[in-house]
């Protein structure tokens, strides 16, 4: 039971988030709330790698496009696909899938992609290994805005069904949270975790710690493309530079607020962040106070996004979570 | 019959040579001392066999096989354990995380339970995270780690490094019961008393070459080991 608690409380907060939202049925408030749990998705499957094993990812988003972007291929109309996508292979062109198959195949293309790369990187040391996620990153981005005839380039790709609300989101991450956790209390995620704390230690214990980073990175690749299909069906339009630095450096702000070492702060995280991100858009917008309007300049959410993230790093440098685990409070005596 | 032996063995990182022309054996149920001061070429000797530092030169058999410049896995998985210094504890790991972390090569099924028994301080700390333990409990939980992969051999590094007298007895005591038990242990050290004590062999390291090398009996009185150790020449100081 207590082996549970962490999945069990933090899929009920998300359940409840939901019911609320639904009693209050803004139609506005839906929209912010889907796109946050579609991010948490995304930065659950980066905290399966980078929380586990230690190991920093700047790369991520590019699953979360290769994911997007594949879902895009099997679920637009035939007729679309065949006159802007000339370059797609003809099962995508001449085809249509149901939604739940194109989500799953979009995990799959992501997580494959991770097995080839994850191949040449996790034999890195851990900065070299960051660094390379991040090149990574910027090679997903220059093909897939250049390559026109499979990408649409950067025009948009418009008319994704757009199937995706906050229940669907809600469903999405609660399987992402059981998946998350399952992965960290297994043996292939203590040995990780081990690896994380002190590499010699482990490798003297016969710890493969390659392999292991391995399949987290491929694991946690299928959830970052699973959280990209998902953004295509909320949104129903892609553009590639939706894909890049801007949600890289959002989606690691909700890892690190909340804290890099724990599932409950991958949660937390993306939780603090969106309220921060969006207070300070309403106050972009401005208030009015009377005869007078009051908004604070363009661009204040990001400097408030990175003063959040400073603050963080000086005060309480393994997150708002600490590290630890959401659990109930233990009797005493 | 040597159940390992080292050959020959030359280190260097970058240019600054650590170990040049190093010879040692261990041979089964003995307890092999390796001592000397700061930068002998002590540790690099060990990093060599445990695997991941490959050797410039120099050959490393261990139970017939050649296993040098192997990978730390690997060599792990063949029977030999290393206990680094430094009490490399998982922090945030409990201490039975820890300890499962050691039956790895076993897939789970090595006994934390018994090695639980025979350190009572480990057990009733079990859910605590490694971290937080005591520099005294930190070292015993690597060896019990250690322990846990059921190695034939034993590699371990200033074990006293930092405790207390106290606790370096029973960190000794563990040791020697894992010899009763037929492990073989090779143990790196900068003080000597205890050693003397405890081990069958001894050699004495400086400027990566051994200097001495003999049976503990033989060298009881001290005074080689000291001559050795600080390089004074016969009839000097």
């Amino acid at each position: 039971m207590s082996r549970f608690q962490t999945p069990l409380l933090l899929i009920f907060g998300m359940v409840v988030l939901g019911g609320l939202a639904s009693l209050i049925g803004s139609e506005q408030l839906n929209f912010t709330l889907t796109e946050m749990l579609i991010r948490m998705v995304v930065v659950i499957g980066i905290y399966l790698f980078v929380g586990n094993s230690g190991v920093m990812s700047f790369g991520h988003i590019g699953f979360m496009s290769i994911g997007a972007y594949a879902t895009a291929w099997m679920t637009l109309p035939p007729e679309w696909k065949q006159v802007m996508l000339t370059g797609l292979p003809v099962v995508f062109q001449d085809n249509t899938y149901p939604f739940p198959v194109a989500v799953l195949a979009s995990g799959l293309a992501a997580a494959g992609v991770a097995l080839f790369l994850g191949i040449a990187i996790m034999r890195l040391s851990g900065l070299a290994a960051s660094i390379a996620t991040f090149a990574f990153l910027a090679i997903v981005f220059s093909v897939y805005s250049n390559w026109e005839s499979v990408t649409g380039g950067t025009s948009s790709v418009i008319g994704i069904p757009t199937v995706v609300g906050p229940w669907i989101a809600v469903g999405f991450v609660c399987g992402a949270i059981v998946a998350a956790h399952a992965f960290q209390v297994s043996r292939v995620g203590l040995m990780l975790r081990a690896s994380r704390d002190d590499e010699v230690a482990a490798q003297s214990s016969a710890v493969e710690i390659v392999r292991m980073r391995l399949l987290a990175f491929v694991a946690s690749a299928f959830l970052v493309g699973v959280g990209g299909a998902l953004y295509a069906h909320f949104l129903g339009v892609l553009t590639t530079d939706a894909f890049y630095l801007a949600l890289s450096f959002v989606t690691l702000s909700m890892l690190v607020v909340g804290g890099l070492q724990s599932l409950t702060g991958a949660v937390v995280g993306t939780l603090a962040v969106t309220l921060i991100v969006e207070v300070l858009r309403g106050l972009e917008r401005g208030l009015d106070l009377g005869a007078s309007h009051i908004a604070l300049p363009r661009g204040s959410q990001e400097i408030g996004l990175g003063l959040a993230l400073a603050l963080v790093l000086i005060f309480r440098p393994s997150g708002l979570s600490g590290g630890k685990e959401a659990a109930w409070p233990r009797k005493r005596g | 019959m040597a159940l390992l032996t080292v050959e020959n063995l030359h280190v260097s990182y970058g240019g600054v040579t650590a170990v040049r022309g190093l010879s040692l054996s261990v041979n089964e149920g003995e307890v092999v001392s390796i001592l000397g001061p700061n930068g002998a070429g002590k540790s690099s000797t060990l990093a060599v066999i445990a695997g991941g530092v490959a050797p410039r030169a120099g050959r490393v058999t261990y139970a017939g096989q050649d296993i040098t410049g192997g990978r730390a896995e690997e060599i792990a998985r063949s029977g030999i354990s290393l206990v680094p210094e430094g009490r490399h504890v998982f922090a945030t790991l409990t201490v039975e995380e820890n300890l499962a972390v050691g039956t790895y090569m076993h897939k789970g099924k090595a006994d934390i339970a018994g090695v639980l028994e025979r350190f009572p301080r480990l057990k009733e700390r079990r859910d605590f995270p490694a971290g937080r333990l005591s520099g005294g409990e930190q070292q015993m939980l690597v060896i019990a780690r250690a322990m846990l992969a059921k190695p034939k051999l034993m590699l371990v590094d200033e074990p006293s490094l930092g405790l207390a007298p106290l606790i370096i007895d029973q960190v000794y005591d563990i040791l020697l019961d894992l010899r009763r038990q037929g492990m073989s242990l090779l143990i790196v050290e900068q003080s000597t008393s205890r050693i003397l004590k405890h081990a069958d062999r001894i050699y004495v390291l400086r400027g990566g070459a051994v200097q001495l090398e003999d049976t503990a009996a033989n060298l009881r009185d001290g005074e080689a080991i000291k001559r050795a150790y600080f390089g004074f020449d016969e009839g000097a100081a």
